[in-house]
């Protein structure tokens, strides 16, 4: 082994830890560009296209996409590109919205009954289980149902059909946390049971949170979109990507209206999964 | 059975009932306490056409004139026994409402069920044997594939090629064989996708166990050897994943049922949202907690019977079953039996 490390110069050696290092799959670096790119899109649609989302050309209805139209005009002559582009907005905004719900209120959930167990792991627990007990689209279409038909309303309950999972895995990653010796020496030393919680269990649970947190980004996206294909969002000229799919689908003969939506859903859910697959895995 | 498994599984149907009762509750709660209480909305709406006194009837039916609390018991009452209450929109029985929608939905959700698990071992079958390096890779993609495409879209794809450009079906019928089964097929995909996940990290396991070394050392061919003694240890896991699958088919059926145009529990359930008909809802919402916690509770139950290592309860009794069946084939004769 000495003779085949003494081959290898010592900047090259550096060179390759560097590589080793900072080693991106180039799967994973075209989703994060494909993400900067949607994330973009939400922020400064106007950077994106010169045509108004709302504001169609009658003259021009259901063209095929072309150099002119990207993504070919609908039945009003609005530049599909430009709606898709500016639906981004509340369907990533939402999508997030929904992330944050889920995360927060699971992992207080998950992270009380983890660490306090007895009576409120018991009653916690049930919860869980009830919130795990309706089928999570169900959940998510009744709570909508309940709330009004609006995009944020669906977003609300996306994210609290995602409660029970991360307060799942928030548990099961506190109780194992809270076994381990470096929270034992915490205690020895004379930490109370906040600073164990703060200062050892939190910092140690981060990591597969959020590797779940970036995978239910992209579904939530799928959630919403299917909310908003259902009539459950904003009602038009609102441009969520779920609705222009569903409105899309009354011309047979126009399958662009259908196909670039959907398209734009799945490259953007397919790149967020992707990147959470990395995340797992590199832990 | 032993008395430790009777214990066990006594106490885990006891749970599984407080568990539906709460998601009664809940689902209550969620419906009636949050802003909007569509009953009167619905009820006080001109369009329906009710007089003073039926809307009375309605009221005093559901309890409406008194607090929420009393509501909510009396309601639990009538769920317990059987009473599902009536339709706000069509007037009907809630169960008879159900009762007409469950065998379409039932049918369609079976046939996803069965074509999820022929895409999940095709999947995994050839992820693990197909010869090609590049094609394994590919394959091994498709189901993190299926998991980022909407259901609707699959659906819309599938009706614009095939129905429309291939005419394999007509959307007019919506329950022939052909459509049910493009239907199915749109509510498997996405359902096939962790169950593929499980088989394939399963099956790499399995197959580096000695017994799959020893049985293709005395020739057995790979399909063989795949089909006789690797899927059922590799299904095994899967087993704790069917109630989960289930509440994915009961929520994929909403849109899949609405895209294809089939008279099913989702489409009850979206006509009952677009009108606010809480006793429907309220309804398959329970329904939809009893069957997942049931299907949940029955894995859990037959998983140590399928699989005697999981089961420290019974661990005599299992004991003794192994050292029966040891002498005919160790690993690949487990009996798949379900607790009657």
């Amino acid at each position: 082994m000495t003779s085949l490390t003494g081959l290898v110069t010592p900047t090259e050696r550096i060179r390759a830890a560097g590589r080793s290092a900072v080693r991106v799959p180039p799967t994973v670096a075209i989703a994060a560009v494909v993400i900067v790119i949607v994330l973009l899109w939400s922020l400064v649609p106007w950077l994106f296209t010169s045509y108004d989302p709302s504001v169609g050309d009658t003259a021009e209805k259901l063209t095929a996409p072309s150099g002119a139209h990207w993504f070919g005009t609908d039945h009003l002559g609005r530049d599909v590109f430009a709606r898709v582009v500016y639906g981004t907005a509340s369907s990533v905004t939402s999508a997030l919205v929904a992330v944050l719900i889920g995360l927060v209120v699971g992992s207080i959930i998950g992270l009380a009954s983890g660490f306090l167990r007895g009576a409120v792991d018991v009653v916690l627990g049930r919860v869980v289980d009830v919130l795990l007990a309706i089928p999570s689209f169900l959940l998510a279409v009744v709570i909508v149902s309940s709330l009004g038909f609006q995009t944020i309303n669906a977003a609300i309950a996306t994210g609290v059909s995602a409660i029970a999972i991360f307060a799942r895995l928030m548990r099961a990653e506190v109780l194992r946390a809270r076994g381990s010796v470096f929270v034992e020496a915490s205690y020895l030393q004379g930490g109370d049971r906040l600073h164990a919680l703060l200062g050892h269990v939190l910092p140690n649970t981060y990591k597969s949170v959020v590797a779940l947190a970036v995978l239910q980004f992209g579904t939530s996206i799928l959630v919403i979109a299917s909310l908003a294909f259902l009539g459950y969002g904003d009602p038009p000229p609102a441009s969520d990507w779920g609705l222009l799919v569903a409105s899309g689908k009354s011309y047979a003969t126009a399958p662009w209206l259908i196909y670039a939506p959907a398209l734009v859903i799945v490259i953007t859910v397919l790149s967020v999964n992707r990147i959470s697959t990395w995340l797992r895995r590199t832990q | 059975m032993s008395r430790s498994y009777g214990r066990y599984a006594l106490l885990r149907a006891a749970q599984a009932l407080i568990v539906i009762l709460l998601a009664y509750v809940g689902t209550f709660l969620v419906i009636s306490v949050l802003p909007g209480d569509p009953i009167t909305n619905m009820l006080r709406d001109p369009q329906n056409g009710l007089t003073d006194d039926e809307i009375q009837q309605v009221v005093a039916h559901y309890g409406l004139d008194k607090p929420v609390v009393i509501q909510l018991i009396l309601s639990l009452g009538r769920f317990v026994a059987g009473d599902l209450g009536f339709s706000l929109q069509s007037n009907l029985p809630v169960s008879q409402l159900l009762g007409d929608a469950l065998p379409s939905t039932l049918t369609l959700a079976g046939t996803a069920l069965l074509l999820s698990v022929a895409i999940a071992v095709a999947i995994a079958y050839g992820v693990q044997y197909l010869p090609s390096r590049w094609a394994r890779g590919a394959l091994r993609s498709v189901p993190s594939f299926f998991l980022s495409v909407p259901n609707f879209v699959v659906g819309l794809v599938l009706i614009e090629l095939f129905a429309f450009r291939l005419h394999a079906f007509t959307t007019i019928d919506p329950d022939s064989a052909a459509a049910t089964l493009f239907a199915a097929l749109t509510l498997a995909i996405p359902v096939s996708a962790p169950l593929a996940e499980v088989l394939i990290a399963n099956l790499d396991h399995e197959s580096r166990q000695e017994y799959a070394l020893v049985a293709r050392s005395r020739g057995l061919s790979q399909a063989r050897l795949f089909a006789r003694h690797l899927v059922k240890p590799s299904m095994l896991p899967a087993v704790a994943m069917i109630a989960l699958i289930v509440g994915e088919l009961l929520g994929g059926a909403v849109i899949t049922e609405t895209i294809f145009g089939r008279d099913g529990l989702g489409t009850v359930v979206q006509k009952a949202v677009t009108s606010q008909d809480v006793p429907v809802l309220q309804a398959v919402v329970s329904l939809a907690a009893v069957v997942f916690v049931t299907v949940n509770l029955l894995a859990d139950l037959a998983s140590p019977l399928l699989d005697p290592r999981l089961d420290a309860t019974s661990r005599r009794k299992a004991s003794s079953r192994r050292k029966a069946t040891r002498d005919r084939d160790a690993t690949s004769e487990r009996k798949l039996e379900v607790p009657a």
